[in-house]
């Protein structure tokens, strides 16, 4: 493995999306809204109905019973705080990886394409291995500083603003530290061997990113459990779905390095 | 084949072939490319040039046929290979978010160039390529032929003990493409280094070119310099004789008596126009015997162009070897 080949291919790649504005817009502004937009707008709307919240305690019915003694003692403005800053944007955080590594990764060779750059890189000494890691780790790395990065802004913002209406810290638990450092970069992992794999065998990044699109669909339905309660997402679980996810992500990036080959890319030139 | 011995040999191919879809890109190509020596391929467009380049540097798979370059085989040494070439695509392939500085650093370590003599080699190459001024300006604000210029720069980043030129010059104008030209000459001149140039452009190949092999439909169906290639067609070749102006007629009725072919006066003495260039001594001869003082003899051959149609128009080369003998 040559660790110069692969380090020049993800510092290149970083700074190209950095000078795009159709594929780091996307990665400035998801932060934003889920980090900060988001959960200023529910501590406002939370504190702006104050104690007349019937229909949450309704939702909060269905919920498992270990997250419901999560709640034992707060009012209600506090438990829809926690429900909604502490226990669902956990499911939502994940989504900035998950964009974030699926837009940069549908550019990796798919782009290079369409901008007419990858004959030259093909041409050059670096294995196909190399090249395919280079390709991975770029986005993965991305996805990475974005997540952990808005983790500290989300930690800062809820905390500001959330902390003092619930009376204790929010996100800081073992549950959001599994979140960030286990599951998201695995998902971030999946996303990225599953759109580099695409990315290699179609002609455009718009046509690589919709079909990468589809990598969303599982977060969805992990949300949707969430929401109808059938799934509590405690350290386990997560440290569990983490798991999968890698052996998952894992799997998806061998296979897509088994079947890649240079000269399969000259062929779509 | 086998006309150098290994150690002149940059280039080995034999009986090469690749297909697509059904049908040969390459079809039996055999060339031998001597070290230090600009060899071109020339022909038209999905002639097999630009697959040749890719099966010789190791992108892509032959489906049979021995293939040596550089002393290894680039189907199980590609990355070696690689590692020891330099490639000109036909499009520049350069990132256009990337300054010129940047495009040649990142070529440069993936080429294992690293360091000071990474810093040394890009300066070196933006200022001997006219660049040094831009070298910190995004690729996309270059015009096409400062683009072309800089892709020749990257090829020779590492400093390559071979080059493939693919169409160096196509697009551009004839500004550029004469910027393209003398740069190619010069480091072909002072480097020896070997090239490979693939090429569709007549003047081109034969200005840049020790030899050419002309293709079509993926084999070489003839070898040779220039020169040697225009003596081998039978093609006209007009001969200009300076004798004493009142000596025109009488020599130019000697020749038309002799069976010269049509011949007729000049400024300076007379033209006659031959099938082949064998018959120029004879004509000469003739002239001398009479008694004529012969002061310049001066011969146009049929330069590539008229070789290049000459072999274009005439039927498929049989099966075989791919080649004519020329």
């Amino acid at each position: 493995m040559n660790r110069t080949a692969i380090a020049t291919i993800v510092e290149r790649d970083l700074t190209v999306v950095a000078r795009s504005r159709a594929v780091s817009l996307p990665i400035v502004i998801l932060p934003l809204i889920f980090f900060v937009a988001l959960p200023l707008i529910l501590v406002v709307a939370v504190s702006a109905v104050g104690d007349d919240l019937e229909d949450f305690g309704e939702l909060l019915a269905i919920m498992p019973e270990p997250f419901r003694r999560e709640l034992v003692g707060l009012d209600s403005t506090a438990q829809a705080l926690v429900w909604g800053l502490e226990y669902l944007f956990a499911t939502f955080f994940l989504l900035v990886p998950l964009m974030t590594s699926a837009v940069i990764a549908a550019d990796s060779f798919a782009g290079e394409k369409e901008r007419r750059t990858l004959e030259a890189l093909v041409h050059t000494p670096t294995t196909d291995r190399d090249l395919y890691l280079g390709k991975l780790l770029a986005p993965w790395l991305a996805a990475m500083v974005v997540a952990v990065g808005g983790y500290v802004v989300y930690v800062l913002v809820v905390n500001l603003f959330g902390a003092p209406i619930v009376g204790r810290p929010i996100a800081l638990t073992p549950r959001w530290l599994l979140v960030v450092l286990w599951l998201a970069p695995g998902v971030a992992a999946l996303s990225v061997g599953a759109l580099v794999h695409v990315s290699a065998r179609v002609r455009g990044f718009q046509e690589a990113y919709q079909v990468g699109g589809l990598v969303v669909l599982p977060l969805v339905l992990l949300l949707v459990g969430q929401l109808t309660g059938v799934l509590y997402l405690d350290v386990w679980v997560v440290a569990a779905l983490g798991a999968i996810v890698w052996a998952l992500a894992l799997g998806t990036i061998r296979l897509g390095y088994r079947s890649f080959r240079r000269e399969r890319l000259l062929l779509q030139l | 084949m086998d006309l150098l011995s290994p150690t002149e040999r940059a280039v080995s191919v034999e009986g090469l072939v690749r297909w697509f879809g059904g049908r040969p890109a390459v079809d039996g190509l055999s060339i031998e490319v001597a070290r230090g020596e600009t060899f071109g391929l020339l022909g038209h467009n999905g002639a097999g040039k630009t697959t040749t380049i890719r099966l010789l540097n190791g992108v892509l798979s032959r489906d049979a046929g021995l293939v040596s370059v550089l002393g290894m085989d680039p189907a199980i040494d590609g990355e070696p290979v690689r590692a020891r070439t330099g490639v000109l695509t036909e499009t520049p392939s350069l990132d256009e978010r990337l300054t010129a500085r940047e495009n040649l650093a990142f070529f440069g370590r993936l080429y294992g160039v690293t360091g000071r003599r990474l810093h040394d080699r890009v300066r070196t190459l933006l200022d001997l390529f006219g660049l040094k001024d831009r070298a910190d300006d995004r690729v996309a604000q270059f015009s096409r032929g400062m683009k072309q210029r800089l892709a020749l720069a990257r090829t020779l980043v590492h400093e390559p003990d071979m080059l493939f030129l693919d169409e160096p010059t196509a697009a551009l104008d004839p500004v550029a493409a004469r910027e393209v030209h003398e740069l190619i000459e010069a480091f072909r001149r002072e480097q020896r280094r070997t090239v490979i140039l693939c090429t569709h452009n007549l003047v081109e190949a034969e200005r840049l070119c020790d030899r050419v092999a002309i293709m079509r439909n993926g084999r070489a169906i003839a070898i040779g310099s220039p020169a040697e290639l225009a003596r081998s067609i039978r093609a006209p070749v007009t001969v200009e004789i300076e004798v004493r102006p009142e000596e025109r007629e009488r020599a130019a009725g000697i020749l038309r008596e002799g069976g010269f072919g049509e011949s007729a006066l000049s400024r300076t003495g007379v033209t006659f126009r031959v099938e082949g260039r064998e018959a120029i001594p004879e004509g000469v001869a003739a002239l001398a015997r009479a008694g004529l003082a012969i002061y310049r003899v001066a011969n146009t051959e049929p330069d590539l162009e008229t070789v290049y149609f000459a072999l274009y128009g005439a039927p498929s080369p049989a099966e075989g070897d791919g080649r004519e003998t020329l």
